[in-house]
């Protein structure tokens, strides 16, 4: 079984040393007015190359920007559109995180490029081609308010879209091979899986020659395994977290897709071993459709920084005892 | 029925109590001195007196301001979890994780078996009772927003972190019931994050509070209670205390759909935005509040524990909150609320 390491989204932006808390102390500089917007996207450049070649560093193969200007998971991109407004701070899932929620006041449109530069950016300093990562159209709707403009979820969730689409198609213009769309939220909301297969198909068209990932984390995707692989992705994501007969299930029905295993436990301390590890994959191995991706479930950033950099050192250490004892 | 509760522990408050959550800003020379704290510039008297001033400081403003059962503000914590986990052992302190914008904690990280080390909060409860003829809430962090809070290389499970915890916290309430605090508070903000395991927290909660003669509150904050109520109303206290004007007062219409039970502190002032709200809408959300409940089960406070507003915003929301009590206790005595 050929695994491939990489990272499933964000990476801690500061750490416990003086230094690693550059962008804290730029943050706090700008808000006190002490700090230019051409300034602070400098700080916000030089640390995103820094998490990417930490990322390289602990050896992933397929790291991220890190999502190092995301101010969350939904109010980041949201913020850029017109037809939006941010509304108080709400829990984003069970994390201990939280986000703004988007009000939206009328129909949505991009004020201009989102993503592209800063994947430009971020795969210049790493020297190599990235994933991109972006929160998908149907879990922003579902994080959203509908004040005017959409009478439905469902219209929202195409209108985001299609808004979406745009900033794929652009992603994929500057080189991303993978393009990863997280939509946790469909786990949480099974009965909405037309609506996400819609929104799919629609971000789909905007690929080109970059291969469209779905991650599904913070619950278990078992119980809508089927329906997941039906989505117009080449990839899915899936986080081993939460679910006890994931392995199982994907030894049973095989699936069509390439996977991203998420068997790195993304939102604790503990490191994986051998021991808790080896059995997944034995069970999954020999089911697999050509090579799979070893991952965090989630984003790193519900991890101290130097215990994510320790979650993937220990991932790579893991894959490559596997494959030297499974070859 | 809380309010006989109250009576019975000999705490006779007026309609519509008014309060706080918890902490408070740190006054500028506190913030200096937990610098120099950090730095060993100062030593540890040094810092405590100076957590001391700070306190009376805010007693001194709660009194001024009207308000009916006060808090400690906090002064000695940092983090409301992480305060615990300094001191508790069974913990180490993890590094810094970002919970929203550029605010980060140190979350902590349970390593071995967690045990209660003697009291945490009860000196700082009295020293701040000592300052006051009104009661003050003692203020403790509850099991299973600890254990949500915490990483866990220890035990096997959430439910068995979450157990041992309480198990150890129940200690804390025992010695501060001893040392004479009746209204206790337990916050549980991570209580809805995890629908499915609401009966672990429950069954935690039982383990704290069970056969102890306390008025007990929780308080819940930027949650989807939606997904756990009216289940959560087993939770095994006397009184939520809700966040809800920052999510436009929606969890009043889920209330409407099934009888609140307990008592209900009622947060009608949004401490994460620096504006003061006008006064009538702060009136306005009191009111609302007696749409779900009848007056003498409703208690008025902000949303959240306000150590992110600036000492005069403080203030500000605060005069808020007794305000708006006292002009919707005059109506309901004249009958047009």
């Amino acid at each position: 079984m050929e695994l491939i390491l990489a990272n499933t989204g964000g990476y801690p932006r500061i750490g416990d040393t003086p230094e690693q808390q550059r962008l804290r102390r730029a943050h706090a500089q700008r808000e006190r007015g002490e700090l230019t917007p051409e300034g602070f996207a400098k700080v916000q450049d030089e640390v995103t190359g820094e998490v990417v070649r930490e990322q390289i560093g602990a050896g992933i193969e397929l790291p991220t920007d890190g999502q190092v200007r995301w101010s969350d998971p939904v109010s980041y991109v949201a913020a850029h559109l017109n037809g939006v407004s941010l509304n108080g701070l709400l829990r984003f899932f069970d994390t201990n995180t939280y986000f703004r929620q988007p009000v939206v006041t009328g129909r949505l449109s991009r004020r201009g490029t989102i993503l592209a530069r800063e994947y430009r950016q971020a795969a210049k300093a790493a020297g190599r081609p990235l994933k991109a990562v972006l929160t998908g159209a149907y879990t922003m709707a579902r994080r959203s308010i509908i004040e005017s403009g959409y009478r439905s979820l469902h219209a929202l969730a195409l209108a985001y879209a299609h808004v979406l689409a745009q900033e794929v198609a652009e992603l994929a213009e500057a080189g991303a091979p993978i393009i990863q769309i997280d939509e946790p939220a469909i786990l949480h909301h099974p009965e909405d899986l037309a609506v996400l297969g819609e929104a799919v198909l629609v971000l789909a068209r905007g690929k080109g020659g970059a291969r469209l990932s779905v991650a599904t984390y913070f619950g278990d995707p078992a119980p809508i395994y089927d329906e997941l692989q039906d989505l117009g992705a080449d990839m899915l994501h899936l986080d081993f977290t939460y679910s006890p007969s994931l392995a199982r299930i994907i030894a049973d029905r095989g699936s069509a897709k390439s996977l991203s295993l998420g068997l790195i436990d993304a939102r604790n301390t503990k490191m994986e071993s051998a021991q808790t590890l080896f059995p997944v994959l034995d069970v999954i191995g020999r089911h697999l459709r050509g090579p799979a991706h070893l991952a965090p479930s989630a984003g790193l950033e519900y991890l101290p920084r130097d215990r994510a950099r320790a979650k993937l050192e220990t991932m790579r250490r893991l894959r490559d005892l596997y494959v030297r004892d499974h070859r | 029925m809380s309010r006989v509760k109250l009576r019975a522990l000999g705490i006779d408050l007026p309609l519509l109590p008014t309060t706080s959550v918890g902490s408070f800003a740190k006054p500028d020379y506190l913030l200096a001195g937990r610098s120099r704290y950090a730095r060993n510039e100062i030593d540890r008297d040094e810092l405590r007196g100076l957590e001391t001033r700070a306190t009376e400081f805010w007693v001194r403003q709660q009194e001024a301001i009207g308000l009916d059962v006060l808090v400690d503000g906090e002064m000695y914590r940092g983090d409301m979890v992480a305060y615990f986990a300094e001191l508790m052992r069974g913990f180490v302190q993890g590094g810094l994780v970002r919970s929203y914008g550029n605010r980060y904690y140190h979350k902590p990280i349970i390593v071995s078996a967690v045990f209660w080390p003697g009291p945490m909060t009860v000196d700082w409860w009295a020293r701040t009772q000592a300052m006051t003829s009104r009661p003050v809430k003692g203020m403790l962090t509850g099991p299973y927003t600890v254990m949500d809070w915490s990483f866990n290389d220890h035990y096997p499970s959430r439910r068995a972190a979450a157990l041992a915890l309480a198990r150890e916290i129940r200690k804390e309430v025992e010695a501060l019931i001893e040392a004479g605090c009746k209204i206790i508070q337990i916050d549980e903000p991570a209580l809805s994050v995890r629908p499915e395991e609401l009966p672990v927290a429950i069954e935690a909660m039982h383990v704290v509070t069970d056969g102890l003669p306390a008025y007990f509150l929780t308080h819940v904050c930027y949650g989807a209670l939606e997904f756990i109520y009216p289940q959560m109303l087993e939770l095994p206290v006397d009184n939520w205390d809700l966040e809800m004007s920052n999510s436009g007062l929606d969890l009043v219409d889920v209330f409407a759909e099934h009888p609140f039970t307990k008592d209900l502190s009622f947060g009608v002032v949004d401490v994460h935005s620096h504006e003061l709200e006008e006064p009538d809408v702060v009136r306005q959300r009191v009111t609302r509040a007696l749409s779900v409940l009848p007056a003498d089960r409703v208690w008025i406070d902000p949303d959240c524990g306000l150590k992110t507003r600036t000492v005069d915003e403080t203030i500000g929301k605060l005069g808020l909150v007794v305000d708006a009590a006292r002009t919707v206790r005059g109506m309901l005595k004249e009958g047009s609320a």
